[in-house]
């Protein structure tokens, strides 16, 4: 994460107000393990049966399963459904 | 998700199959050129997706270019559709309106339970009202047209009028000749039209053939009309004449609630509203039967233009709100109440001229009511006029 982001960030949490807000950080929700949606994304790294990977500001989100479904996708958010097993978040080389 | 899907479903939307292992790098170009993909699914060699029509149409180059359109779908695109086949639009649209005109116009008029002479009578007296056909069926009311045909037909006796699909059908009942009067010359008997105790004969014509004090039952001649001749042995008939009174007696058993329930209006009503096209309602506002006990009434409010031209108005509906009360009603009140009724149902049942020579009234009572046991001595005329012999008309008939 940048400084600045970082700053950003941390002034968001100050203020008691959304992170993604002020700052570039992405919003993950899930629900049960079924359905994630991730806001604040900057693509599709990877589309698979079993493994969706989406970028994100710092870090690569890589959603791990089986029937994966994108149920939608622009320029904010991504809805991705299946049945999901695992989550990994890897921070960008 | 549903409600957008079901906007795209009405709006349009394209269906896309990319065959292409960086399927990855498409979505992301869709991504950054602000168009909406959804329903990604994973296919053998590339990917399938949708996305909306006017996104397709704006980037339709691009998208032609590297994938392939499996298919447009939406409610939209086949408006446009329809827009292109003009002729066929207006023929469908024509023949709609034509059917719904059709339909609801009466095209016959059937007279049932009369001859041929009565119902011309009776289609040029709807002429005369304004009522040719075809004629659209929200301007019959039957009720008035029945209350038209009954006010100027004197032989009818019932009349009724109801539509049947495109066919309006009258349906009406003669009323049966009266019985002709026995005329003065003609040979007749008097028999007694009730069981009764002779009472006094006064015969003017004929043969008395009962004594006071004798007992007659209905039906029993009381003066005949054949009578022999003084000059010779022959019997002649001759037209009776006189007036025989009889005493005759009418039981009464009457019963009257001690508690009577009465409905009590308690000045709250609720309206409820209904959308009447073609005879069949259909609820627009309100509820219906809001209240446990309630009184019930209905109007049709018609639409200017629309209710001149088709069968639809407008049924307003009045539920006014009634408690049950319980009234207890007093001995004298319902005694006297019996009374009435009993000299009502005394009266017709009784000629004119008939006077009440004793009359014995009990009263009683239970728990639940009261009673009226009485008998009721009356003297009147008894004798009823009868033909010797039937008339031709009346064996025609009888045949």
């Amino acid at each position: 994460m940048s400084k600045f982001n970082n700053f950003r960030s941390n002034l968001a949490d100050e203020l008691e107000i959304p992170n993604n807000v002020l700052s570039d950080n992405f919003d993950l929700r899930m629900h049960g393990n079924k359905k994630v949606i991730i806001e604040n994304h900057l693509g599709i790294k990877i589309y698979e049966d079993t493994m969706v990977s989406v970028k994100t500001n710092d870090q690569d989100i890589t959603i791990k399963g089986s029937k994966f479904k994108i149920e939608e996708i622009n320029n904010y958010k991504v809805i991705v459904k299946g049945n999901i097993k695992e989550i990994i978040f890897s921070m960008k080389e | 998700m549903l409600i957008f899907k079901l906007m795209y479903l009405i709006r349009g939307y394209v269906v896309i199959r990319l065959d292409d292992i960086n399927s990855e790098k498409i979505l992301n170009i869709l991504r950054r050129k602000n168009i909406t993909v959804w329903d990604v699914e994973k296919k053998n060699k590339g990917i399938k997706f949708k996305i909306s029509y006017d996104d397709y149409i704006k980037n339709s180059d691009f998208i032609n270019e590297i994938m392939k359109p499996v298919g447009k779908k939406g409610f939209m695109l086949k408006l446009n559709k329809v827009k292109f086949r003009r002729g066929f639009s207006i023929g469908v649209f024509i023949l709609i309106i034509s059917l719904y005109l059709l339909t609801s116009m009466i095209w016959e008029v059937e007279v049932v339970g009369t001859n041929q002479t009565n119902t011309n009578k009776i289609l040029a007296l709807l002429s005369e009202n304004q009522i040719n056909i075809p004629v659209f069926m929200s301007q019959i009311e039957t009720k008035k047209l029945e209350t038209l045909i009954y006010n100027n037909f004197e032989n009818y006796k019932f009349v009724e009028v109801y539509l049947e699909g495109s066919k309006l059908i009258i349906f009406v009942r003669e009323r049966e000749p009266e019985p002709s009067k026995i005329k003065s010359n003609e040979p007749s008997s008097i028999i007694s039209a009730k069981n009764a105790i002779i009472s006094k004969v006064i015969a003017k014509s004929g043969q008395p053939v009962v004594k006071e004090g004798s007992v007659v039952y209905e039906g029993q001649t009381l003066i005949m009309g054949i009578v022999k001749n003084k000059n010779s042995e022959e019997f002649v008939m001759v037209p009776s004449e006189g007036v025989v009174y009889g005493k005759t007696y009418y039981n009464f058993e009457m019963k009257e609630e001690k508690i009577r329930s009465v409905n009590v209006s308690t000045n709250k009503s609720k309206s409820v509203y209904y959308l009447k096209i073609n005879g069949n309602s259909i609820k627009i506002i309100g509820d219906k039967e809001p209240y446990e006990n309630y009184n019930y009434r209905e109007s049709n409010i018609n639409v200017p233009i629309i209710s001149k031209l088709t069968d639809i108005s407008i049924l307003k509906g009045v539920y006014y709100e009634e408690v049950i009360m319980e009234i207890e009603i007093d001995e004298k009140t319902a005694q006297n109440k019996m009374k009435i009724s009993m000299y009502d149902e005394l009266l017709k049942r009784c000629n004119d001229d008939s006077r009440i020579l004793k009359s014995t009234i009990n009263f009683s009572d239970d728990e639940d009511f009261y009673y009226l046991i009485a008998q009721i001595e009356v003297i009147e005329d008894i004798g009823e006029k009868v033909r010797i012999f039937p008339t031709t008309e009346d064996k025609t008939e009888e045949t």
